[in-house]
């Protein structure tokens, strides 16, 4: 039972697709924190949020992207990751991140939605300084 | 008989003119392919939508979402038009633009407050010349449309549906069927119709499984229907552009084979032209040297 053991990761944003390799494991950010999958998940369609998707490759080694929003079906050895924005985290430049903290900042935050707007746009940045801190 | 040195001038001009053709197709060409493969790989996106709705609506549930629901009353409505910035694409534009009249006057007859935006160059040309006013307009798509671009028009369509500012959104582009068949064709955006609807390749391939839904499925469906709707409007864009540029192909091709057939003609009218100068020139000399005699 070989191919038991690893997971086939399809990671698509709208424009293309980014990934679809063979890895042992993945860690995503659902909707309200972390969430880790092994082989052998059983079938789930989970709301995404904002942060760090990291996966061990077969071969060895960890690669990471930071994902934004979207959603994940697991589906026997199939990990599809939907989302509309994926950059590896390596990309990621801390300049810009602080940057984007700053502009979510200086949102105005007048009414409910636009707290709301401000928040995630806050999480969002800071989701990406820590991934531009770790890599 | 006409004059060779002109028939030598125009000769000239063709050739040139069928230089430039040639090339515009050529790099048409190149560019439908990068923006065919750029709608292969979007369409995997859509297709993974697909399945996962068509794995939510095995599990019985009812679908409400505010962007699903139509208007009774449809007073404010969008038309969204795609055309080309660059022209000699044929009747590309035309076709498009076509379509977006008889909306227009359709809407004018309903009494129906149309709110026009037009992407392309051609298509803001066009409506100035009919004087018609447009309330929007985007000039930087170009063979390659970014979801990013795409992804904030779609967005403020959907709220503004959602906060009931209008009630309705149709889109007039060219839609790829196949690289040899595209037509000109309004779909409606908004009210998103039946999500269900399009899915029958992913329901064939539906499984049975019990999927675990997080946080549920009604969050789920919450946030799918948007982003379904988004990817919607995407295709759109990509499909206009892969047309456009076949479209580009196919009247270059033409243009090109024209004037080979132009070039064949003026050669032979040519050679004519200086033969029959030639005889005339021999017969005057004939003509002359027998005077002497």
């Amino acid at each position: 039972m070989s191919t038991s053991r690893q997971l086939q990761l399809v990671l698509v944003t709208p424009e293309q697709t980014l990934l679809d390799e063979p890895v042992t494991a993945v860690r995503l950010p659902l909707f309200d924190g972390l969430a880790g999958l092994r082989p052998g998940r059983a079938p789930m369609v989970g709301r995404l949020g904002t942060g760090e998707l990291r996966f061990d490759a077969v071969g060895g080694g960890t690669r990471s992207y930071y994902v934004d929003g979207g959603f994940v079906q697991v589906k026997g050895t199939v990990v599809s990751v939907l989302t509309n924005r994926a950059v590896p985290s390596n990309e990621i430049d801390r300049a810009e991140a602080d940057k984007l903290l700053d502009e979510a900042r200086s949102m105005p935050a007048a009414t409910d939605e636009a707290y709301d707007e401000k928040k995630r746009a806050e999480d969002r940045a800071r989701q990406l300084q820590a991934i531009a801190a770790r890599s | 008989m006409a004059n060779a040195r002109a028939i030598v001038k125009r000769l000239k001009a063709v050739k040139n003119v069928r230089k430039i053709t040639r090339t515009m197709e050529l790099i048409a060409t190149a560019r439908f392919k990068k923006a065919m493969d750029r709608a292969t790989e979007a369409a995997a996106y859509t297709k993974k939508l697909a399945e996962i709705v068509a794995d939510l609506s095995a599990g019985d549930l009812e679908f409400s979402h505010p962007l699903l629901e139509a208007r009774e009353a449809q007073k404010k409505c969008v038309l969204l038009i795609l055309t080309s910035n660059r022209g000699l694409c044929g009747g590309y534009n035309g076709a498009v633009l076509r379509l977006a009249m008889q909306r227009i006057k359709e809407a004018r007859e309903l009494e129906q407050d149309l709110r026009i935006e037009v992407s392309g160059k051609r298509g803001t040309a066009f409506l100035k010349f009919s004087g018609i006013e447009w309330d929007e307009q985007y000039l930087d798509f170009e063979d390659q449309p970014a979801f990013d671009a795409v992804d904030e028009i779609a967005s403020r369509f959907a709220e503004a549906y959602v906060r009931e500012e209008i009630d309705r959104v149709d889109v007039v582009y060219t839609r790829f069927k196949t690289v040899s068949r595209q037509s000109a064709v309004m779909e409606t955006l908004l009210p998103v119709g039946d999500l269900a609807e399009e899915q029958d390749d992913a329901k064939a391939g539906g499984s049975d499984l019990q999927y675990e839904f997080l946080p549920s499925a009604e969050e789920i469906l919450e946030e799918i229907v948007p982003a379904s709707f988004k990817a919607r409007v995407f295709k759109c864009f990509l499909d206009a552009a892969v047309s456009e540029q076949i479209a580009r192909m196919v009247a270059m091709k033409g243009a090109t084979e024209n004037a080979d057939e132009m070039i064949r003609d003026f050669s032979q009218q040519y050679n004519r032209a200086r033969q029959s100068q030639i005889t005339s020139e021999l017969a005057e000399i004939i003509g002359g040297a027998a005077a002497l005699e």
